[in-house]
Order: C-alpha cells, then sequence, then structure tokens
C-alpha cells in the first residue's frame, strides 16, 4: 500500500522530469519504451503511416494540429499513451474510424491496475492472489481487447459483449483451449522442448519420469489456456514399476499427487488444472500394444502384461487421495477419472477397487466416475470435457504417444435469452438458436486461423513447442482438433418459453431435450459445411453462468428478474449450468441421474452430473452401488459426488460440513471446502454467482 | 404419520443405498437431535400417505437395497404393522430405526416378520439420570433394557447406536455402555454433529475431534 499511496495523494512522481526553466521550450515525452525524449511531431507521423492505411498528408496535418494543442496548452508531462489518444481523438474528428481503430492502444487505466494489485480477481477460483495472478489478470486483460479487436469480427466480438454468447479464455486467445494426452510422448522421446535450456533423455526411473510428466505439464500450462489431462496414466507407469515395493509405489503416488496439488507456483499462480485417467482393467485398445520402458525402450511385452502393476499404481494412488493432504483436506488437483466399462467387471478386483475409489468419493469426494457404455472409449478432462476415441484413434492406439487431444477454443450460447427474445414463439426460438450457431462458428474459425496462423510460423514462432514434430506431425495436430458448442441455462431457458422448469414436468424435459437435439443436429450440419469439428459441451460456466444472468438483468431485466437463480436483493445471481437441473430441485440423486443422462448422448464432448452431499458422510459401499447402478440403468456419461468441508485456519483441522466456525476450537477463521464446478477450491473464491449456487444446492436431506 | 420421505439415501444403511421414511411425533427430547421439525413440530408438516409413498418408491426399486423406516419415533403409531405390511410388496427389505421405548410393539413387529433390520438408538448407559440427560426426557429403563433383549435375541439384523457428544459421554459411559448391550451384537457409535439441534444450546456443543472418536471406537470395537 505504501507504494501507491502517494500517487492517490496526487503526488505525481513525474514531476521531477518537468523542467520548469521557461527559456528551455523542449517539451519532455514519457514514452512507452521507457524513457524521456523530446517532442517530435515527427514521431506522430511514422507511427500512423505504419500503423494505419492513411496517407503521408494526412499524417502531417494531424501531426502538426496535434504539436498546437501540446504546445498551447498547458500540459507539463506527456506521455506517449496520452499523445495517442490525442491522435485517436482527431482521427474520429477527420471520420477516419478505421484508421483510429487500427491505431488503438490496448491497456489498463491507472485506477484499474490499483484496484487489481490489491483486491482478489475471482473470475477463476483456481487463481490466488499474488503478484504473479495480477500479471496474469493484466495480461488476459490486454489479451481479450486484442483478441475483441483483432482476431475475431465485430458481430462475434459484438455477440460476446452483449453476453448473447460467451467465448472462453480470451485472455488466451493465442493458446488452444486444452489438451489431453499420453505419458507415453516424453517417455519415448524424453524432454525435449525448442529452445529448452537443457534436454533429457527418455527416463530411466520412476521418479524421473514423474519429474518428467510434471514439467511437461507445466509446459503445456503454458501453451493451453485450461486443462491438462493424461490418459491411462497408471497403465503408462506400468513398465517402471516392476522392481518396486509396494512402499515405493505408494511413495511415488504421494509425490504425483502432492506434485500437482502443489503446483500453485507456476503460470500466474495457478495449479496446473490436471486430470489422471485411471483404468483397472487394461483397456482392450492397449491390450496388445508394445509397452515402452525405462530408457524409452520397448519392453518386449505388451500393455496386457502389466495389468497387475498397473493396478497396485492405481491402488497407491486413491489411498493417498483417501487420506487427504497434511491436514486432512482433498487434494483438489490432480482429478483422478476411473473409467467404469464392462470389462471392468470382468477383471479381478474390481469389487475392491469399487470400494476403494467409493470410499475415496465418500470420505473426500475425490473420485470421478466416467461411464464407457458398449465399445466407447473416452479421454476425459477438464470440468466435465472427454474426447470420445474414434477408429483413427483406436488405431493411433498402436502408437499411443500419437493420442494427443485438443480443443481449440469453448463458445457457449446463452440460452435463457433466446427465450427472451423469442417471447414464447417456438419457431423464433430455434430460428434464433440456429443464428446463434452459425455465429458461434464464425468464432471458431476465426480463432482457428489465427492459431494456424502462429503454428505455421513453427519453432520461431511463439507456439514453437506446439509446432515440435518429434514424431512427424506437429505436437498440436490440426486436423485432429475439435471446437467446443456450450451451453448455459437450459433450465431457464425452458423456464422462460414454457413456464416450467425441467424438473416441473415432462413436458419440459422434452422441451429442454428438443433443444439440445436441435443444438446437436445443427453443430452437426455447420461441421459438415465449415469442415471444422464442432461438438457440444456441458461449459462448466464458473463465470459465465453469473457473467449471462448479469448481463441479461441489464439488457431483459423484466425477463430476466423472473428466471434467474439465486438472490437478486444480494447480487448472488446465476443460472443453472449447461443443461444441468436446478441444483436447488428436491431431487434424489436417481432421478438427477437418470434425468440428466438423458441429455448425455446429445453431447458429445462430455457431461457430467453432479451430487451434492453436504455434511453426511455416506456409506462408501451403498455409492459402490450406486455407481454400478447407473452405468447399468442409465445413460448418464460421468458422476461425481461432492462432499463439503470447513478447513480451519486457526487449528489447522478439518470437518465436515460447511460451517461458520471449526466446531473443534471455535475459530470464525474458517475457510469452506466444496466443488465449485469441477473442481475443489476454496469458498472463500468464488464469485458471487457461485455463492448463490451454495446456498441453493439440494443436499439430500430431510431437513434442507 | 408420515411426514416425510427421501428417495435415495447413502447414509442411513450400511452397504445400501436405501429410500427413508419419516414418521412424525417422538416421545423423548434428545438435546442433539436433527430431525427435531418431526418431533416438535410435525403437526405443521404435510402428512403423506402411503399410496404417495409408493408411488414414488415403486420406479426406484431397481435402484434401491432397501426402505428405512425412521422418524420421530415410529413405533409410536399404531398404524406402523399397516404401514410396514403395505411396503412388503415392493420386495424391498425394510429397516426400522427406533428408540426402544415400546418393546411389545417391536416384539409384535419381529414376530410378524415386518422387518428385515432393526437399529436402536440406546441412548447412554442403562442409568436412569444418564439417559435422561441423553434423552431429554424421563425414560423407562426397563422398558429399553427389555427392547435390546427383544432385538438381540430376535435372529433379526440389527445395530445398537449410539450418538455421543463429549457433555454428555465420557469414556467410562461409553465402557459402561458397551457392557449393557447383549454379546456379539454389532454396535455403532455415531459422532454429534452441529447443526440445527433441538435444543438451541447444543447447536454449538463441544465435538469429538476425528481422533478422540476413532479412539471411543476402540472402546467398543
Amino acid at each position: 500500500m505504501g507504494v501507491i499511496m502517494p500517487l492517490k495523494q496526487g503526488k505525481n512522481p513525474g514531476n521531477h522530469f518537468i523542467k520548469d526553466d521557461s527559456t528551455d521550450i523542449a517539451l519532455f515525452v514519457r514514452t512507452t519504451g521507457e524513457d524521456i525524449t523530446g517532442w517530435d511531431r515527427h514521431r506522430i507521423v511514422s507511427a500512423l503511416l505504419r500503423e494505419t492505411l492513411i496517407d503521408r498528408d494526412t499524417a502531417e496535418r494531424i501531426s502538426l494540429d496535434i504539436e498546437k494543442t501540446v504546445k498551447n496548452g498547458a500540459i507539463k508531462t506527456i506521455t506517449g499513451p496520452l499523445i495517442r489518444e490525442m491522435v485517436n481523438s482527431k482521427l474520429l474528428e477527420l471520420g477516419l474510424e478505421d484508421a483510429r481503430r487500427m491505431h488503438t492502444r490496448l491497456g489498463v487505466p491507472l485506477y484499474d491496475v490499483e484496484q487489481l494489485l490489491i483486491q482478489h480477481n475471482k473470475e477463476n477460483a483456481n487463481v490466488p492472489h499474488g503478484p504473479e495472478a495480477t500479471n496474469l489478470t493484466l495480461a488476459e486483460g490486454i489479451k481479450k481487447e486484442y483478441a475483441l479487436l483483432q482476431v475475431f469480427s465485430d458481430d462475434v466480438a459484438d455477440a460476446h459483449l452483449k453476453g448473447d454468447l460467451h467465448l472462453h479464455d480470451l485472455g488466451f486467445v493465442d493458446r488452444p483451449y486444452c489438451s489431453g494426452q499420453s505419458l507415453e510422448y516424453i517417455k519415448k522421446f524424453g524432454l525435449n522442448l525448442p529452445h529448452a535450456l537443457s534436454m533429457a533423455k527418455p527416463a530411466q526411473h520412476a521418479d524421473v519420469l514423474l519429474a518428467h510428466m510434471v514439467k511437461f505439464a507445466a509446459a503445456l500450462q503454458s501453451h493451453f489456456a485450461g486443462a491438462i489431462g493424461w490418459d491411462a496414466v497408471n497403465l503408462f507407469y506400468a513398465p517402471y514399476l516392476e522392481d518396486m515395493s509396494d512402499r515405493q509405489v505408494k511413495q511415488l503416488a504421494q509425490m504425483m499427487i502432492y506434485e500437482f496439488s502443489q503446483q500453485a507456483v507456476a503460470r500466474g499462480g495457478q495449479a496446473i488444472f490436471s486430470d489422471i485417467n485411471i483404468y483397472w482393467e487394461v483397456p482392450k485398445h492397449f491390450v496388445g500394444v508394445p509397452a515402452i520402458g525405462p530408457g524409452g525402450e520397448y519392453t518386449g511385452k505388451t500393455y496386457g502384461d502389466y495389468e497387475k502393476q498397473a493396478q497396485r499404481f492405481a491402488w497407491a494412488l486413491f489411498e493417498v487421495y483417501r487420506e487427504g493432504d497434511a491436514a486432512g483436506r482433498p487434494f483438489f488437483f490432480p482429478k483422478p477419472l476411473v473409467h467404469i466399462t464392462e470389462k471392468l467387471f470382468q477383471t479381478e478386483g474390481h469389487e475392491e477397487f469399487l470400494d476403494l475409489i467409493c470410499a475415496v468419493a465418500a470420505e473426500k469426494g475425490n473420485t470421478y466416475f466416467v461411464f464407457d457404455r458398449g465399445d466407447t472409449a473416452k479421454i476425459s478432462e477438464c470440468c466435465r470435457l472427454s474426447f470420445k476415441l474414434e477408429q483413427s484413434d483406436l488405431d493411433d492406439a498402436r502408437e499411443p504417444w500419437k493420442m494427443r487431444y485438443s480443443a481449440l477454443q469453448n463458445i457457449t450460447v446463452n440460452l435463457p435469452r433466446i427465450a427472451y427474445r423469442a417471447e414464447g414463439d417456438d419457431t423464433r426460438l430455434f430460428a434464433l438458436l440456429t443464428e446463434q450457431l452459425e455465429l458461434t462458428v464464425k468464432g471458431h474459425e476465426q480463432k482457428r486461423n489465427f492459431i494456424q496462423k502462429l503454428l505455421d510460423m513453427g519453432e520461431n514462432g511463439p507456439l514453437s513447442m506446439l509446432a515440435m514434430k518429434l514424431d512427424g506431425q506437429t505436437y498440436l495436430r490440426m486436423h485432429r482438433v475439435s471446437h467446443l458448442v456450450g451451453m448455459t441455462g437450459l433450465n431457464e431457458m425452458v423456464k422462460a418459453h414454457t413456464g416450467e422448469e425441467l424438473h416441473d414436468s415432462d413436458a419440459a424435459l422434452r422441451f429442454g431435450l428438443k433443444v439440445i437435439a436441435h443444438m446437436n443436429l445443427v453443430c452437426n450440419r455447420l461441421s459438415e459445411s465449415s469442415g471444422l469439428k464442432l461438438v457440444l459441451e456441458q461449459t462448466p460456466a464458473e463465470s459465465t453462468a453469473y457473467r449471462f444472468a448479469k448481463l441479461d438483468l441489464a439488457h431483459y431485466p423484466d425477463q430476466a428478474k423472473m428466471m434467474l437463480q439465486g438472490n437478486l436483493d444480494s447480487g448472488e445471481v446465476y443460472y443453472s449450468n449447461s443443461t444441468l437441473y436446478n441444483v436447488g430441485a428436491p431431487m434424489g440423486p436417481i432421478s438427477r441421474v437418470e434425468k440428466e443422462g438423458l441429455f448425455h448422448p446429445l453431447i458429445e464432448a462430455g457431461s457430467i452430473t453432479h451430487i451434492w452431499l453436504g455434511e453426511h458422510q455416506p456409506d462408501a459401499r451403498a455409492l459402490a452401488d450406486f455407481v454400478v447402478k447407473t452405468f447399468r440403468f442409465t445413460m448418464n456419461d460421468q458422476i461425481a459426488f461432492s462432499p463439503e468441508f470447513t478447513s480451519c485456519l486457526a487449528c489447522g483441522r478439518t470437518s465436515r460440513g460447511l460451517a461458520e466456525s471449526c466446531p473443534y476450537c471455535d475459530s470464525s477463521h474458517v475457510d469452506g471446502i466444496t466443488r465449485i464446478t469441477g473442481y475443489f477450491t476454496k469458498v472463500s473464491s468464488w464469485n458471487k454467482g457461485k455463492l448463490g449456487e451454495l446456498k441453493d444446492r439440494y443436499r439430500n436431506r430431510f431437513n434442507q | 404419520m408420515i411426514r416425510g420421505v427421501i428417495e435415495t439415501s447413502f447414509v442411513d444403511w450400511p452397504g445400501r443405498s436405501c429410500a427413508v421414511v419419516f414418521t412424525g411425533g417422538c416421545n423423548l427430547r434428545c438435546p442433539f437431535c436433527h430431525n427435531h421439525p418431526l418431533v416438535l413440530d410435525h403437526q405443521s408438516l404435510p402428512a403423506i400417505g402411503i399410496n404417495e409413498i409408493m408411488s414414488r418408491i415403486a420406479p426406484l426399486e431397481k435402484w434401491l437395497g432397501g426402505i428405512c423406516v425412521t422418524g420421530g419415533e415410529p413405533t409410536l403409531h399404531k398404524e406402523l404393522p399397516e404401514l410396514l405390511a403395505a411396503l412388503r410388496p415392493t420386495g424391498l427389505a425394510i429397516k426400522l430405526d427406533s428408540n426402544g421405548t415400546n418393546p411389545r410393539v417391536l416384539a409384535r413387529l419381529i414376530e410378524a416378520k415386518l422387518v428385515d433390520m432393526i437399529d436402536m438408538d440406546v441412548k447412554a448407559p442403562l442409568d436412569t439420570e444418564k439417559y435422561r440427560l441423553a434423552a431429554g426426557n424421563e425414560v423407562d429403563i426397563a422398558a429399553i433394557r427389555a427392547s435390546i433383549a427383544i432385538i438381540g435375541q430376535s435372529g433379526v439384523a440389527h445395530r445398537f447406536r449410539m450418538t455421543v457428544t463429549p457433555s454428555l459421554h465420557q469414556v467410562a459411559d461409553i465402557i459402561a455402555w458397551k457392557k449393557d448391550m447383549p454379546p456379539g451384537s454389532p454396535l455403532k457409535l455415531q459422532k454429534f454433529r452441529r447443526g440445527q439441534t433441538l435444543d438451541p444450546a447444543f447447536a454449538a456443543a463441544e465435538v469429538f475431534s476425528d481422533k478422540e472418536f476413532v479412539s471411543l471406537e476402540r472402546l467398543i470395537g
């Protein structure tokens, strides 16, 4: 604070740069290049000629005008940004709007920077408060402006700004959205990144492989906006585990989980949003695949031979999750995604494993249960995103290092607003929806072209890591990427259009399904016509559900007031996430997994049903039974059980349930812990919309 | 008599997900009770008919491992045998939660094979004063003793449970409580949690830490 206060008191730290000697008519300019130069109007001319399409005469005229204003005015210290804005104003006067736009400056007002440095930014609960986080926010702010001006066309950018659509991670416009990959890449090629200070050969030992994995994940985090997922982690580690004792395997599991959960020292102070996919069985598509072991050499066996080692590692990982961190809290990352398949039920020991992962779900909540029915195989990551493996992927599985997946971008459609605009007219509603989806495709094309341009610059470009070709093709395989189309507030759209929420009647549910089926159909059609692979995704909408709600309150106040969830008075307003039912609807877990599951087959890139548990610790066997039945009886894609905890900052103990004070030491210095959307965080870091949702969540109790 | 229903609970029956049916009214006033609207104010809760229960539970049959009838205190209701008999055709196992103050009712239900499992809450060691403090009312200890014996010898799956709080239960009480139970019967301690308690003074009562609780569990293990 001490550094900033003098500014507020109006002491201009630049004053000492000003020469008061009236005989010296030189005017000094503080440039953005961190130096002070004398006034020279030709700088204006050259900037205009470099950056815009106007002719030299006009540029000269403008610079003379500005010089006159500056010299006649009472300005003592003039800065580069100020001159630029004066020139912009002149361009506007002359009707040169295009030139003004090209000449515009991206930046942040002084006041905002000061606020940012001091206040906590809660747009993403995974960003703590600190200098790294502020850097991230500032950089994101400028890149966001750049994206909206330069990467996207005006209609797409306006749709985002108005809240018709949400273009996710605009501050990361120069990166793809998320990445799912296989350990095989670093097992085979070592840690060999372009422009790195050193290059490492393939690991000889499990702990070195872990070091490579963590660093590679951090490198990926620097090149992707979101989640970094790892396929079949326990299986791909297996060839390194043969000579290790159970104790050593447990130690390795502990190291892996602590490494990923304590990475909040990396980019923007943000933990790597990491997922590990775990199988008890050896997935069919890996059984006959030659295994890579120490030194990147083939071991002479296939992965089918490593079932027991893989199971040992899976078991150890879940033992660590069950213990929680040093204070007994659940680990936030990496998120363990266990695949429930037909083959799992034919694999020895599956009952005990199910009991263990359900005990973790009951006690700590970590486990995600991903249902791969029939012949589908998936790699899952992010809050609910999953990539279904197609035939070409299953062919790649013979050489698993090739298996890397990315979604370039996610664009979410504000569904309730479409209902407000349709005013009850079915035809208009579906027409508007189609229109928004067409705009979404346009947005995807624009981002794709931008990323392609950066990628084409190859190893000297900004995305050199994604352009590296260790296996003959670029790391980011543009021909395989997908483009996500998300949705927020289906429940409120249905309510606005039919008068009923999804849980109110079968008719409301049917209408909801019709909307999502329409979106799916239009996406398929647009995929064909555009050549982009567009897939529906359940947007996690950590902040989008709040942003859309606030923007609709501003633009459609009469309708939005009636439809929003949460508390209007406190401003804790939100829309229901994606196709989820009202979180407060008094529905038991069975109806929730059944009914929400009806939407899942329509949403190709993945879905989830959350079961909020509150403070009561469920019986692990009861959960296991429920998980198996969800697999057998429903179309649900993925479920997770979310308990709530109170973490005491005074005595360090963790208790179950969200309490105002620590039940052990009575301190009110406590923080809640539970899932915000698809991951655990501290409640103190939540945005207002999600806080509103937390209060409303139905926790399956009698006396709620 | 029915004042509440939960379609699926993961906390009421070990190893099973079950539906839970709540009856209104209780003859005890345990200060730590979390379901007190069912105790003090059950008349104001909407009554739910057996037909509604059946129509809500029937579609879930393949999912559920049983139905738990709890309260309040279910044995206070004359219609309890009727309710249990009506639930029988679902084919789902039935568990009854009771405080054991009505041994004759328990005996009749067991005799008629209307229950497949019984959880009896024994609030304290069988001592008049200690029981009065934990149950919030004068309790006929002889009736509790009789219920324990009936359940213990019934051949029906059962547990004896006790919710423990530092202010009501010392180590010696837990040891004494264990001695009051029939040998071989499964016992279960439940940790008191803060929340909306019947006696508002209990809302912020002391609780056992996880570590303490584990050591208490060892006493009965």
